[in-house]
């Protein structure tokens, strides 16, 4: 007797479109919906993972594309991070381009899907803090039709992916302006992030908008840093700014985002030591690293 | 690679072959080149590179099942109780077995017999082998495997090898693995200049891209065949018949195709469950690691902590070196008491030092195990080294390279060790050559795409916070093993209607152990084709394909037999003209006499005979270290030079190498396309233990074992490799003259990134890798 047959057993389904995906998981809700599956298959190869079934979404062409939609840009989930590094897609959402080509070895971004990213949900997800930054929308297919949700809500999981739903489109504005995505890895060969920072120019609403991906399990906005240093720019005239207020946005960002610990009882280099106390030295480096990048995505998207 | 040859034809050691092809062919057509000295392919290159080369994890044999190995998941614990009931039960499982399963020795281990072969009163490290399953399906199998209950009483763990000493025992055998002082010269000279310096250096992971696997066969006579990946076949076969309780001519390995091999090949946590499961099921069993098993498994370079100090005279010229060197051994002994002999022979460096005292300790610990891997304790000691003369230039006000060529050893200076460098040793040679070097062009600064910057293509580089260092380090590293191991092997030859065939257990493992046999025969014999066949131990020993030992021991017996063929070639011929042996020549298949009377062909004196020798090549004995560190210990030495360039982002911490321009000592080129790779190789995992390479554990637990959080070097962060000199002054004692290349590059080139990303940073670096924290320029 072999056990064989009965571990590969689980059904796999291949929609050829985004209403044939919605019902094929309302059919067989523990099925595990896969695009790329550079992260699903090899949680599953590890054998943390043993979906009861799979609905590929690789065929499903409508959301391996994208069109326009008054002032957005309607971004099939299926988006491969090869597709979005491409010019054609740079010139429309440049640090999304940016984060694609920076998001690993080129096999996995040839396989690897924006919506992947997403539902993932990975601290050092490349695309993340570009989203958040761009205060893009998911629009979610599911049985009682679709709904959109701000990118924020599904990862800090305020409004978290129901079940049976899909994720079939991300909305994001087309802003005609600067954008930056700034990584740190430890190599210089494809690695993650040990920081990011994706920045954008919003001249329509008068607006920078930065978010900080990798420090914390989800994207972080310094809204106060966006907000003053916003202020600063003469949207009418060069858009230029003094190096110094680069410098100080940089800082500003990097401590909202990793505050000093003045609140933590017990001192994290030395836990008989005073209350609070300094940053360990490799979070001290991290903040470092933080404000260095914050300070180059505001120069550069002002240069 | 060329300016080195001159010294060729001028330095024939005794065992000098006959005439040498004068010109070597460029590299790139390696097809119809033979003999020795010029690049020949090697006879797998292109399978490898096609991907359709077998290797451990392909083998298949009807029938088999799949094994699986339940690992402690606490790096110390006392186990109360294992409970393998459930798992027994489940479907398609075939065997379980556990410590109570082992028929013949429960301990094992290389150098001392301290390692059970599953955990059963109580586990040392993380991922050590508990129990291991056999089932009809890999998946079965390791449900099955965690499905085995083990009640652990856990046991705080001693992570932090300077708290071994005076923690309880870890082990019967106490937690001193080895402790060598080194007494050489007057304790109380003290120089003007003194530089004190602490070296950290973290665990590097051999990281096999092709993890470890293996296939059981049991035989009808009770035995068993393993069909593995071992770079040590006999030694693996004593290993395995003691644990089985079998005769060693009841247990035959199987040398498969060997994907690379260090500690990650010499694990018999793999190969010992394995063999147990074929015997107790009857049937093939086959086990492939998953990447997180190899990185918990196999054995790692020794993490370290190093104290030094230095003395030297007002000129800069070194009076006494004194060092506290800590090896963390891990769970078990494994190779420790020979890293712990090289790193304290070479603590100095190859420098002329009159007075050295090192304490040197390798000690038991919870960690994962270290072992084997290139340039095992020289590596460690010649980051701190270096880092010190680095210290000691700059408290003098010297160029760090002309503080090291003021201190450069030479043939014919001692070691520390008491032994006189009798091999060449072109120090200075190695380091003038390395510092004369051209230096890459800095990047022009409106051609920005020109220039991958520290980060990569996409990162955030930013060319105005980019400084650029270059730093020097030299280092030595024995040859063959040290301190009275037997380095004996020993070779067959046959050839038979005009082709060759050598039957040696010598393992290929990638380091073109296979090739140089083959250049060997067809130099001696003047045959075009040589066919080496695949190592089991059927064959007599040859020992582990590790510190170059195949170049110089097999390679030194497949010479010696070659050449006893020949004499039974040309014998017959001699006596029928009338001349002896010496006077007939063969070249290029041909084989003429001294006068030119006599020219025949190599295939045509073969027709119809088959000629066989075997012969064995043993190099001079050593002796063990005596009680203060003395004695004529190494057989050879090798050294090199290297020259790093970095860019170093001051504000990030992130650190790019640009070149690395190498000088190495080679002894003689016997393949100049094979040694160019092992440098490039070696050169690359240098830069891995210095940039990005170290397991990291939390109180013992390995963090992240897979090769995202493992970060290896990839094809952007290898630097160009630069060979800007290769000295071949004969080693005399060597077959052919020539030394091992692989390792010297490994021990080196950490210690040169290091110093390189001192003069970018103006950081001090005493640890390997190098943070990132550590690379970023002081704040004002």
């Amino acid at each position: 007797m072999s056990t064989y047959a009965r571990q590969t057993g689980s059904t796999v389904t291949l929609p050829a479109s985004l209403d044939e995906a919605v019902a094929a998981l309302a059919a067989m809700p523990t099925a595990v919906p896969v695009a790329g599956g550079t992260d699903l298959m090899a949680a599953v190869n590890s054998g943390l993972l043993r979906p009861a079934g799979l609905v590929g979404l690789g065929r499903i062409s409508e959301i391996r594309g994208w069109q326009y939609a008054d002032g957005h840009a309607l971004l099939g989930a299926g988006l491969t991070h090869a597709r979005m590094g491409r010019p054609d897609f740079a010139a429309l959402i440049p640090a999304l381009a940016a984060a694609a080509r920076a998001a690993g070895p080129p096999q996995i971004r040839n396989a690897g899907t924006l919506g992947g990213n997403i539902a993932s949900a990975a601290p050092t997800g490349d695309a993340l803090p570009v989203l958040a930054a761009l205060e893009a929308n998911v629009i979610l297919a599911g049985p009682d039709g679709s709904r959109e949700v701000p990118v924020s809500h599904l990862l800090t999981g305020m409004d978290p992916l129901r079940p049976g739903e899909l994720l079939a489109f991300v909305r994001a504005p087309l802003l005609h302006a600067p954008q930056v995505f700034l990584k740190a890895t430890a190599r210089t060969g494809p690695g993650r992030a040990t920081a990011s920072v994706a920045l954008v120019l919003d001249p329509a609403r008068r607006g920078v908008r930065c978010a900080v991906g990798a420090v914390a399990p989800m994207p972080l906005r310094p809204l106060e840093a966006e907000r003053w240093v916003a202020g600063l720019i003469d949207w009418d005239g060069a858009r230029t700014l003094d190096p110094q207020v680069c410098t100080a946005f940089g800082e500003y960002v990097a401590m909202a985002c990793i505050p000093d610990p003045v609140d933590d009882p017990v001192n994290p280099v030395d836990p008989t030591g005073p209350a609070g106390g300094a940053l360990p030295p490799a979070v001290a480096h991290l903040r470092r690293t933080v404000a260095a990048l914050a300070r180059r995505a505001l120069g550069r998207a002002l240069s | 690679m060329t300016a080195a040859r001159g010294g060729r034809e001028a330095a024939a050691g005794p065992d000098a072959v006959t005439a040498l092809p004068t010109v070597a062919a460029p590299l790139g057509t390696g097809e119809t080149e033979r003999g020795l000295g010029v690049c020949v392919l090697p006879a797998d290159a292109a399978a490898k590179t096609q991907g359709i080369f077998p290797y451990a994890a392909d083998l298949w044999a009807e029938g088999l099942l799949w094994a699986a190995v339940l690992r402690s998941p606490h790096p110390h614990a006392r186990i109360v109780s294992i409970d393998t009931t459930h798992a027994a039960d489940m479907p398609g499982v075939r065997a379980v077995i556990t410590h109570a399963d082992v028929p013949g020795d429960a301990m094992h281990g290389r150098r001392v017999a301290d390692r059970p072969v599953f955990a059963h009163d109580v586990v040392r490290h993380h991922g050590e082998p508990i129990a291991a399953v056999a089932a009809d399906h890999p998946d079965t199998a390791r449900l099955a495997a965690a499905a085995i209950i083990v009640e652990y009483e856990v046991l705080e763990p001693v992570t932090d090898p300077e708290k071994a000493f005076a923690a309880p025992p870890l082990h019967p055998d106490g937690n001193l693995i080895r402790h060598i002082p080194l007494r050489f010269g007057d304790p109380a000279a003290t120089g003007e200049v003194v530089v004190e310096g602490v070296y950290r250096i973290g665990r590097q992971d051999p990281a096999p891209v092709g993890a470890e696997a293996g296939l059981a066969v049991p035989r009808p006579d009770g035995g068993v065949e393993l069909y593995v990946a071992s770079t040590d076949p006999h030694t693996d076969r004593d290993l395995a018949a003691a644990c089985f309780g079998l005769e060693t001519d009841r247990v035959k390995v199987v040398v498969t195709g060997v994907p690379g091999a260090m500690a990650d090949r010499e694990d018999p946590g793999f190969q010992l469950p394995l063999g147990l499961l074929a015997l107790k099921t009857g049937h093939p069993v086959k086990l492939v690691a998953t990447r997180e098993e190899s990185f918990l498994g196999h054995a790692h370079r020794h993490p370290a902590l190093l104290r030094y100090r230095h003395h030297a005279d007002a000129e800069g010229r070194l009076v006494k070196v004194e060092a506290q060197l800590l090896l963390d051994a891990g769970a078990y002994a494994d190779a420790s008491s020979d890293a712990l002999a090289a790193a304290v022979a070479f603590a100095a460096g190859p420098y002329v030092v009159p007075h050295v005292f090192v304490e040197g300790w390798a000690v038991r610990t919870n960690n994962p195990p270290s072992g084997h891997v290139r340039g095992e304790g020289a590596m460690q000691v010649c980051a701190a080294y270096e880092g010190q003369m680095d210290k000691l230039a700059a408290k003098l006000g010297l160029d760090p390279a002309e503080l090291r060529m003021r201190n450069v050893m030479a043939t014919g200076d001692l070691l520390p060790t008491g032994q006189t460098v009798t091999c060449p040793a072109p120090v200075g040679e190695l380091l003038k050559a390395v510092r004369d070097a051209e230096l890459p062009p800095l990047p022009s600064a409106d051609d920005e795409t020109e220039w991958l910057l520290p980060g990569g293509l996409e990162g955030a580089g930013e060319p105005g916070a980019v400084r650029r260092g270059v730093g020097y380090a030299l280092g030595m590293v024995h040859m063959l093993g040290a301190e009275g191991h037997d380095e004996v092997s020993t070779a067959t030859v046959r050839v038979q209607n005009g082709t060759a065939t050598v039957i040696c257990s010598a393992v290929e493992t990638g380091q073109g152990f296979a090739t140089l046999a083959r250049q060997i025969v067809q130099e001696v014999l003047g045959v075009d084709e040589v066919a080496v066949l695949p190592a089991d131990t059927d064959q007599p020993p040859a020992g582990p394909s590790a510190r170059g030992r195949h170049t110089w021991v097999s390679g030194g017996a497949v010479e010696r037999a070659a050449k006893m063929v020949r004499t039974q070639l040309l014998q017959p011929l001699a006596a029928k003209f009338g001349m002896s042996v010496e006077l007939l020549t063969i070249a290029d298949g041909k084989i003429t006499s001294y006068d030119g009377v006599l020219s025949t062909t190599v295939a045509e004196t073969l027709h119809g005979k088959e000629l066989w020798a075997t012969a064995q090549c043993r190099p001079h004995p050593t002796e063990k270290l005596d009680e203060n560190g003395q004695g004529d210990a190494f057989v050879g030495l090798a050294f090199a030079a290297i020259r790093a360039v970095v860019d170093v982002d001051i504000e990030l911490g992130t650190i790019r190498v640009v070149d690395m321009a190498v000088a190495q000592d080679v002894g003689r080129v016997l393949n100049p396309r094979q040694v160019a790779a092992r440098i490039e190789a070696g050169v690359t995992q240098g830069v891995g233990m210095a940039l990005t390479e170290d397991l990291r554990t939390a109180r013992g637990v390995v963090k992240r074992p897979s090769l995202t959080g493992y970060a290896l070097p990839t094809a952007l962060d290898a630097p160009r490799v630069r060979i800007v000199k290769l000295v071949e002054e004969r080693d005399v004692v060597a077959p052919f003259g020539a030394k091992a290349v692989s390792a010297a590059p490994v021990v080196v080139s950490p210690a040169a990134v290091a110093a390189a990303v001192r003069a970018a940073t103006g950081r001090p670096v005493g640890r390997l890798p190098i943070r990132p924290q550590t690379a970023v320029a002081r704040q004002v």
